[in-house]
């Protein structure tokens, strides 16, 4: 009722009863437009304002500024009056849509200036709709993992197949086929004797920051990394019949190399140009990886078992993605210093990630975006959720000399960061 | 406007360059996703590059869209095609052409260039085969005149063909 009198007494300026040649206005009722703006049906034509100011409103058909709009009746959106004499065709034997709901039978009308009340539901409105772009997209950032997990959950489940589809191919693909069976040995042996492990990963990202809550999973993964990187590297070394036969003869044959080769040519190259911390870092991870190795080649028996275990294979999608998202955070701000150690390591890591599509998909070329693509959003929704309960996660092992480890962690990602883009280069030779 | 837009077209109309103008701000500050708009100086001509949903069958692929502005825009819809090659998909031509009825009858001057380039890449990630419409080949070769198919009297784009 307010409202109404509030309108009476609003005196329309004469030269805002006409159009103001925003659109070459055709059939126009120019005296019913007078009435209709003179009777407060309709929004005055006031010159839109090519910028916001305070208390405007912007017309969502011209995206020009005005004191006040018309609302529609099916969903009170905003129109100014010129945009709405275009949507109104006089001449049409359709009923009008409305342009923002599609409702049959546009017809606006005009309540004045937007009260407080009005402007209130907007903003909540407004932030309903932000929050539920945050929820979409954290929503698909789900989804791309799970898409992610169950990619690797099928090709680690058909790494006998896959690796036979390999022999065929080159020798490249056969070596990131290996890799792709020995992650899942050297974790499974792990997992065999720690407890359950349906937890989601860990964040690595804020785990590295403190240096007295490393968690012991995440070194777990990541010293399972290493060694597979090592031993990838390692059968670099060998010839081209000698990878094609161990990827036939499956796994066994894989394990035995890591007693019997010893330190391959990478062991000398830690003597990094870029030297300094990361050189003895780097030293030091190598030291552990040797004892590394003889840990789990007393593991042994466990492994051969690793097909039964439904844990394993889980543990080995997470080793999967834990790598993704490393290589993601980690290769933003480096160079790429030509190390032989991080090339081995980047090396070994591209095959692990890309050795299940590889062998799936066969399109390689292809695959390498999108793995890193998916890397992005798993470390992104892996900081933003998962750095919680890391310290319930550390029961099941706890490894003979920590400080190593801590340096092990620190070293595989340090390398790792450096090596990333000449890594890419080399694996695609 | 640049001379180089083709001459057949009008101008743009005031009203349709400033709010190209602005949904140029807009698509820099918050771009779809998935999507790159090339930088000209032609505002009546935008080349968008789309990038395939992750997890769809164009997953991987990039193409790119053409979108030319009318006269009247945004009270008629630009016209919007697929720079060669074409995504194959049930409802693209092999020549770019795509049936999509926000293009033609649903349009609404409500819409924007994002919300275009958003229905066209939920098209491209609903698809579930990849091929071309059924009259692809009749339809590209009486298609002389380079425009995309408008539907008229409300007939299906794929029967306007037919006669």
């Amino acid at each position: 009722m307010g409202n109404k009198l509030g309108r009476k007494r609003q005196v329309v300026d004469e030269k805002y009863t006409r159009p103001q040649g925003l659109y070459n206005h055709k059939d126009v009722d120019q005296k019913k437009l007078r009435k209709l703006i003179l009777e407060s049906k309709l929004a005055p034509c006031y010159p839109g304002d090519e910028e916001t100011a305070y208390d405007r409103e912007e017309c969502p058909i011209c995206f020009l500024y005005y004191p006040s709009l018309n609302r529609s009746r099916c969903c009170t959106k905003s129109i100014c009056t010129e945009c709405f004499l275009q949507m109104k065709v006089p001449n049409s034997t359709r009923p009008t849509q409305c342009p923002f709901c599609k409702t049959a039978n546009y017809a606006v009308e005009y309540r004045g200036v937007k009260s407080k009340e009005e402007k209130g539901l907007e903003q909540i409105e407004e932030q309903r709709v932000i929050e539920a772009k945050i929820r979409m997209r954290k929503q698909e950032l789900q989804d791309e993992e799970e898409r992610m997990h169950k990619r690797l959950e099928i090709s680690s489940a058909n790494v006998n197949v896959a690796v036979a589809d390999v022999e065929y191919s080159s020798n490249a693909v056969a070596e990131s086929s290996m890799s792709v069976i020995e992650p899942d040995e050297i974790v499974s042996s792990q997992d065999s004797c720690a407890t359950p492990m349906v937890r989601p990963p860990p964040s690595t990202r804020a785990n590295r920051d403190d240096e007295f809550d490393v968690d012991l999973e995440d070194i777990m993964v990541m010293e399972a990394i290493w060694l597979s990187i090592q031993e990838n590297g390692r059968q670099r070394n060998a010839s081209f019949t000698d990878v094609t036969s161990d990827a036939t003869s499956g796994h066994y044959v894989a394990e035995d190399r890591y007693v019997s080769s010893p330190m391959g040519p990478q062991t000398g190259s830690s003597s990094s140009p870029s030297g300094g911390l990361a050189c003895a870092i780097a030293a030091l991870a190598e030291r552990q990886q040797m004892a590394g190795e003889s840990s789990v080649s007393s593991n042994n028996e466990n492994s051969s078992s690793f097909n039964m275990l439904p844990g394993s294979r889980r543990f080995y999608n997470r080793l999967g993605r834990d790598m993704v998202s490393y290589s993601s955070a980690e290769n933003l701000n480096e160079g790429a210093p030509d190390d032989d150690v991080a090339m081995t390591q980047s090396h070994g890591e591209w095959s692990i990630d890309h050795g299940p599509h590889v062998t799936e998909t066969a399109t390689s070329y292809a695959t390498s975006v999108e793995v890193e693509d998916r890397g992005e959003l798993s470390s992104v929704s892996q900081s933003n959720d998962l750095d919680g309960n890391l310290q319930s996660a550390t029961d099941p092992i706890i490894p003979e000399s920590y400080e190593e480890q801590m340096m092990l962690a620190m070293a595989v990602s340090l390398a790792e960061a450096r090596a990333m883009p000449s890594g890419q280069s080399a694996s695609w030779q | 406007m640049t001379s180089s837009s083709a001459a057949s077209r009008k101008n743009l109309s005031k009203i349709a360059c400033n709010r190209l103008q602005k949904e140029l701000v807009e698509w820099q500050v918050n771009p779809p996703a998935g999507f790159k708009h090339k930088v000209t100086d032609n505002l009546q001509r935008w080349v968008i590059e789309v990038a395939g949903a992750p997890g769809t069958l164009y997953s991987n692929e990039t193409y790119q869209l053409q979108v030319d502005f009318p006269e009247n825009y945004p009270m008629e819809a630009p016209q919007v095609i697929f720079l060669h090659p074409a995504p194959l998909h049930p409802h693209i031509y092999s020549n770019g052409h795509i049936c999509l009825d926000i293009l033609y009858d649903s349009w609404s001057p409500a819409m924007t260039v994002s919300s275009i380039c958003i229905s066209i890449l939920s098209m491209l990630s609903s698809s579930t085969v990849k091929q071309r419409p059924e009259d692809n080949d009749r339809y590209v070769k009486n298609c002389r005149n380079g425009r995309s198919p408008r539907r008229q009297g409300g007939g299906s784009m794929m029967t306007k063909y037919d006669n």
